[in-house]
């Protein structure tokens, strides 16, 4: 499932994946002021998250599956 | 409520991979104030984090010009622009100083010089740098040298008035603000044009440039010419997944074996082999690598072209474009510098850099002469209607439902790799009823969306124009191969294809290529052209 997890514990809240993310799949909650994954459906598997991340906090799997056709949506 | 932004610059320049990092340095250099727009964030952007390679050519080194710029010809099948193909390869050294200058390394050989490589192809070399870190660099040459970069807003269209463009109007990822742009001139730097594919990452580059360009009047070419990166079939959706990482002295080599266990004839360089091999039923693929690992490999980047065969007509070799104020670089200009075939390597980023430079001097040059930039207040409430709508819909069609449809009909391989008039036809008559039902219909729910509904718009027009520009070329070449036109038509086709809005509607034209360029027709065809396609 492209983006899987951004361990919330490890995450320190630096935004550099925000930045990072050319898709805006990342954002920060303005609560926890953590980083979340808002939308993963349009991640594209680049990396760039899990490369920059300086506490490590970010995992991806190369697996990724895609919706149902429907007739409309 | 939403905050409206003016920014007022004397150039601006929409994307910041190589192309727009350039254009925005050489723009500064000659001492006007330049603003960088990126939808995503400069230095991350495009294409560039992951090209490693860059073409140089330095006559004192031995390097010779005419077998540079005939290994590009032949290869390319005689639709390069030989006059873009010669700058590029001229103008390569000084862009190379440029980059050593700013801190960018290049791989060294075993003796400690530079590593140069060179291909199956023919003479031309590259030089090679790793992927990735190179343009974080540009990124700080630009902040350095005070070009104000704006990350993460999208613009969605030029700013037009009496005929010049005046800057450009976009949207921030995480608001409904508007950014409006006053600009004397303005560079596009958007790069390719794609369909969100599996396996490349380039899912945001979504023709944005071609679109704004496109429906703000200028010419758009190559589209024709279909680009074929592939990716790993087990794992399409990620970038080259299981293969051998690009290193420091280039792309990794691998033979194709198909089903039956044959290796499949190639041309050194991205063809259409594996989609001819999967149209005849020898599908799966494998890439065995030198260290013998066999991986299933699949098509991918489906949507761009040949490096540098798309984008906006150029109207010299400066970076100007046909509409007065409007520039553009890199993947965003149809320079036809490679042709229909990728034929030689590190010619993207090489061809980034010296058109990104040529491009904002260029465009400089005209700021420095043009006056205050005005934007009528019609026009833009005009505009404001166009980039909200799809917030201000009750009802209608998400885009993400609407690309998935939209790929459905554009990505299986016998659309736009092995073509055919009568499956051209039929996708263009699914793509125009996108264009003319849903489109109109797209809706937002929040920023992010608003982006991707003016992303499927513009990726809905960049179908309609490889359909329009494949079906118009009624023959075959390079990467651009008809099943119903299986050969060369070097009398008719040696020739450019460009389309051009006329009254509401897409209008195609063919621009002839100086005789002078062409190949010598008293030689057999097959000497010509030593590649067949199927069917021929």
């Amino acid at each position: 499932m492209s983006i899987e997890r951004i361990d919330s514990e490890l995450c320190n809240g630096c935004g550099i994946c925000v930045k990072s993310c050319p898709m805006d799949v990342i954002r920060m909650d303005r609560e926890s002021k953590k980083a979340v994954i808002q939308y993963p459906e349009d991640c594209m598997l680049c990396g760039f998250c899990v490369q920059d991340c300086p506490q490590n906090a970010i995992y991806i799997s190369p697996a990724k599956s895609s919706p149902f056709i429907v007739s409309w949506g | 409520m939403p905050v409206e932004n003016v920014v007022e610059t004397d150039v601006l320049v929409i994307g910041g991979g190589m192309a727009g990092c350039f254009a925005a340095i050489k723009a500064k250099e000659r001492g006007v104030d330049v603003t960088l727009v990126d939808k995503g964030y400069v230095g991350k952007s495009g294409q560039t984090p992951w090209a490693g390679s860059y073409v140089l050519f330095n006559p004192e080194w031995g390097d010779n010009l005419d077998a540079w710029i005939n290994q590009v010809t032949t290869v390319g099948e005689y639709v390069n622009n030989r006059e873009w193909t010669e700058i590029v390869f001229q103008d390569s050294y000084a862009r190379y100083q440029d980059l050593v200058s700013w801190g960018v390394e290049f791989a060294k050989n075993d003796e400690g010089g530079l590593f140069r490589s060179t291909t199956s192809l023919g003479p031309c070399r590259a030089v090679h740098m790793e992927p990735r870190g190179f343009a974080e660099i540009l990124r700080k040459q630009a902040v350095k040298k005070g070009v104000r970069v704006l990350d993460r807003i999208m613009v969605t269209n030029l700013l037009k008035q009496e005929g010049k463009i005046v800057g450009a109007i976009g949207i921030p990822m995480e608001s409904y603000d508007l950014y409006i742009f006053k600009a004397k001139a303005t560079i596009i730097c958007a790069g390719a044009a794609g369909f969100k594919p599996a396996g490349w990452p380039i899912s945001e580059l979504t023709a944005d440039g071609d679109a704004m360009s496109y429906r703000a009047g200028a010419e758009i070419t190559g589209k024709e010419f279909v680009d074929t990166h592939g990716t790993s079939a087990d794992y399409p959706a990620m970038h080259a997944h299981g293969m051998p990482p690009m290193g420091a002295k280039g792309p990794p080599r691998h033979k194709v074996i198909n089903a039956e266990g044959n290796e499949v004839p190639g041309r050194g360089t991205l063809f259409l082999e594996m989609e001819f091999e999967a149209h005849a039923g020898r599908a799966p693929l494998y890439f065995e690598t030198p260290g013998g690992k066999s991986i299933r490999v699949g098509g991918a980047s489906s949507g761009m072209s040949v490096h540098k065969a798309e984008g906006i007509w150029p109207a010299d070799t400066s970076g100007a474009t046909s509409v007065s104020g409007l520039y553009a670089a890199g993947d965003s200009l149809g320079t036809m510098q490679m042709g229909a075939v990728y034929g030689s390597i590190g010619c993207a980023l090489g061809g980034s850099s010296v058109t990104g430079a040529r491009a904002g001097v260029a465009a400089a040059e005209y700021a420095l002469q043009a006056g205050k930039p005005t934007v009528d207040e019609k026009e833009l409430a005009r505009l404001r209607k166009i980039v909200y709508a799809p917030i201000e819909r009750k009802g209608g069609f998400s885009p993400r439902w609407v690309t998935q449809v939209l790929q459905n009909t554009m990505i299986p391989y016998f659309i736009m790799y092995i073509k055919h008039g009568d499956r051209m036809q039929a996708a263009l008559t699914i793509v125009e009823f996108l264009r003319d039902h849903l489109v109109p219909r797209l809706t937002a729910g929040d920023p992010h969306e608003l982006r991707l509904a003016h992303e499927t718009k513009n990726m809905v027009l960049n179908a309609e124009m490889r359909l329009r520009a494949s079906i118009f070329r009624t023959e075959s070449r390079g990467c651009h191969y008809r099943e119903d036109y299986p050969r060369r038509d070097d009398p008719n086709w040696l020739a450019w294809v460009t389309l051009k809005e006329e009254q509401g509607s897409m209008k195609v034209l063919k621009k002839p290529i100086p005789k002078k360029w062409w190949p010598d027709l008293s030689k057999p065809y097959e000497e010509r052209y030593p590649f067949r396609f199927p069917g021929e």
